[in-house]
């Protein structure tokens, strides 16, 4: 197991958000964790990253705890998240921004190779390197979002809801690009509203209600169950 | 007339360079920590008194002396990080708990000197190597202006080439802007928070010693209006933009000196309240300052 999560619960001061959360991933998997407005996606992945502590519960990652880090430790264990609304720092230029995804990169070849792939992967992010993040369109700062979380190279990649305010052929172009992200051996954990969208590219979900997990299974299933299909589909 | 303003903005380099480089610490450590440091008044205190104590009661050399003299600036606001800040700051203390805790470390620090050594105002030491005086075209040019202006220059284009192209200076910009995303690209704000102290408290030192070789008094009570002043620069420059506080430094230090200047001797006691009218005006017209800032302004204090 690349990510195992066990009995993993966490909340925000006194105010319990997760209760009991079981989650694991495999080694070059995209796994989708799906689930309405407020039921504990993102707390999800900002516990996995260390930013709240959990309650009770064990978070492993390539079998070691990483329960007790600090984000930056997380991180430079290979771990890399892309957060929601696509907080790029919109006052650095392009460039800086992945700079920034790369500041635990210390041998400058590591560095330039990181900073290749994510130009070709995004080309667009290559002909605007100087420009304002500030200044570059939703789907751009989106790409950015996505490539400067790719910088440091990691084995495994949250994203939280890339598709966010992105027009459907944008959204399809991002979605593509992830596709190819995994296939060159970054392990995806992918947290969507567009539930669609997730079951579609996914091999495996999580359904998140209220802080718990309600169902799991492989998305083929999954989008098959009435279930899904009545509360997440809008199929009768 | 024109040689006498001439003269008087000769005179004001120096000031603002003194103003410019309060600044830079102010907005550093406000950009990245969401913090007015009142104490940073004091920070720059302790860079001059520490000097005339070095010189005056150990009898070291000047330039040994301004170095541990710095060194003792960039201890105390270190000290003042972990001892006052930081704690705070961890259990998640309110803005106002933080701005109290600020206005109680400068009066602490200030009254510590005082109780130590009075208030009384010394003669600071100046190397006799910097008294020469030039005459140029009926202008007095004192070769301390000319060091005070071209050192700061110095400082400001080493820091300005640091928070551009810098590894470390880049995370500081993108921790100023949004600490929480900048935790997610793996970096340790606790250090770059440490790092924004070392460097704000040594530009605090240097600017003492400048106040001290430009105006050759010093006294523990010294840091209060430069340190308000500074803080107003900070502003003015647009908060966590640091080529901005310096170059507002550089405005309000002018500004203050013109003021003083050109208006009838009655008005001159008005002049710690000339800044905060150019405060007033600046911000009405441009509520963001004159350049832009650097945080981002998310309706709250961030996190």
């Amino acid at each position: 197991m690349l990510l195992s999560i066990e009995d993993v619960s966490t909340g925000y001061g006194k105010a319990q958000v997760l209760k009991n959360i079981s989650l694991n991933l495999k080694k070059g998997e995209i796994v989708a964790l799906i689930g309405a407005n407020g039921a504990g996606k993102t707390t999800t992945l900002r516990c996995i990253m260390g930013m709240i502590k959990p309650w009770e519960g064990s978070i492993k990652f390539n079998d070691q705890k990483i329960d007790s880090l600090p984000p930056y430790e997380i991180v430079a264990r290979g771990i890399s998240y892309c957060p929601e609304g696509r907080d790029i720092f919109a006052n650095l230029s392009v460039y800086e921004n992945l700079k920034v995804g790369g500041y635990l990169i210390r041998d400058q070849n590591k560095f330039k190779s990181s900073l290749n792939w994510i130009y070709e992967l995004f080309p667009i992010l290559k002909d605007r390197c100087n420009q304002i993040a500030g200044s570059l369109s939703g789907g751009e700062q989106q790409m950015l979002a996505i490539g400067r979380s790719l910088m440091s190279k990691p084995s495994l990649l949250f994203l939280d809801e890339p598709s966010l305010g992105l027009a459907p052929v944008v959204v399809e172009n991002i979605f593509n690009t992830i596709q190819q992200i995994n296939a060159e051996g970054t392990s995806i954990l992918l947290v969507e509203q567009n539930v669609t969208l997730a079951l579609d590219i996914a091999e495996r979900a999580y359904v998140l209600e209220k802080g718990e997990i309600r169902l799991s299974g492989e998305c083929k299933e999954l989008s098959q169950s009435e279930y899904v299909k009545n509360s997440y589909l809008g199929i009768a | 007339m024109l040689l006498y303003l001439l003269q008087q903005l000769i005179n004001a380099l120096a000031y603002g360079s003194i103003l410019g480089l309060l600044a830079v610490g102010y907005t550093m450590i406000y950009g990245i920590l969401g913090l007015i440091n009142f104490a940073h008044g004091e920070i720059f205190m302790i860079g001059a008194f520490s000097c005339y104590l070095f010189v005056t009661i150990f009898n070291l050399p000047w330039f040994t002396a301004a170095f541990l003299a710095i060194t003792a600036s960039v201890i105390s606001g270190l000290a003042l990080e972990r001892i006052a800040y930081r704690p705070c700051i961890k259990k998640g203390g309110s803005v106002l708990a933080i701005f109290i805790i600020s206005f109680a470390a400068s009066i602490f620090l200030r009254y510590l000197f005082m109780m130590f050594f009075t208030d009384e105002r010394r003669a600071f030491p100046i190397p006799p190597f910097f008294e020469k005086m030039y005459f140029v075209g009926g202008i007095v040019v004192g070769l301390r202006d000319i060091i005070i202006f071209i050192t700061t220059i110095l400082i400001m284009l080493i820091i300005t080439y640091f928070i551009k192209y810098s590894k470390f200076g880049i995370a500081m910009r993108a921790v100023s802007y949004d600490k929480k995303t900048a935790n997610f690209m793996g970096i340790n704000s606790t250090l770059i928070i440490k790092i924004a102290f070392i460097i704000g408290s040594m530009l605090a030192g240097i600017s003492g010693l400048e106040y001290g070789l430009s105006f050759g008094i010093v006294n523990p009570g010294m840091g209060f209006n430069p340190g308000l002043t500074g803080f107003i620069a900070a502003v003015l420059g647009g908060i966590g933009n640091v080529p901005g506080a310096m170059i507002a430094g550089f405005i309000v230090g002018i500004g203050e000196v013109l003021f003083v200047a050109i208006l009838p001797s009655i008005y001159s006691p008005l002049r710690p309240l000339f800044v905060w009218i150019l405060l007033f005006f600046i911000l009405f017209l441009k509520p963001t300052g004159l350049f832009r800032p650097n945080v981002k302004f998310d309706g709250g204090w961030g996190e």
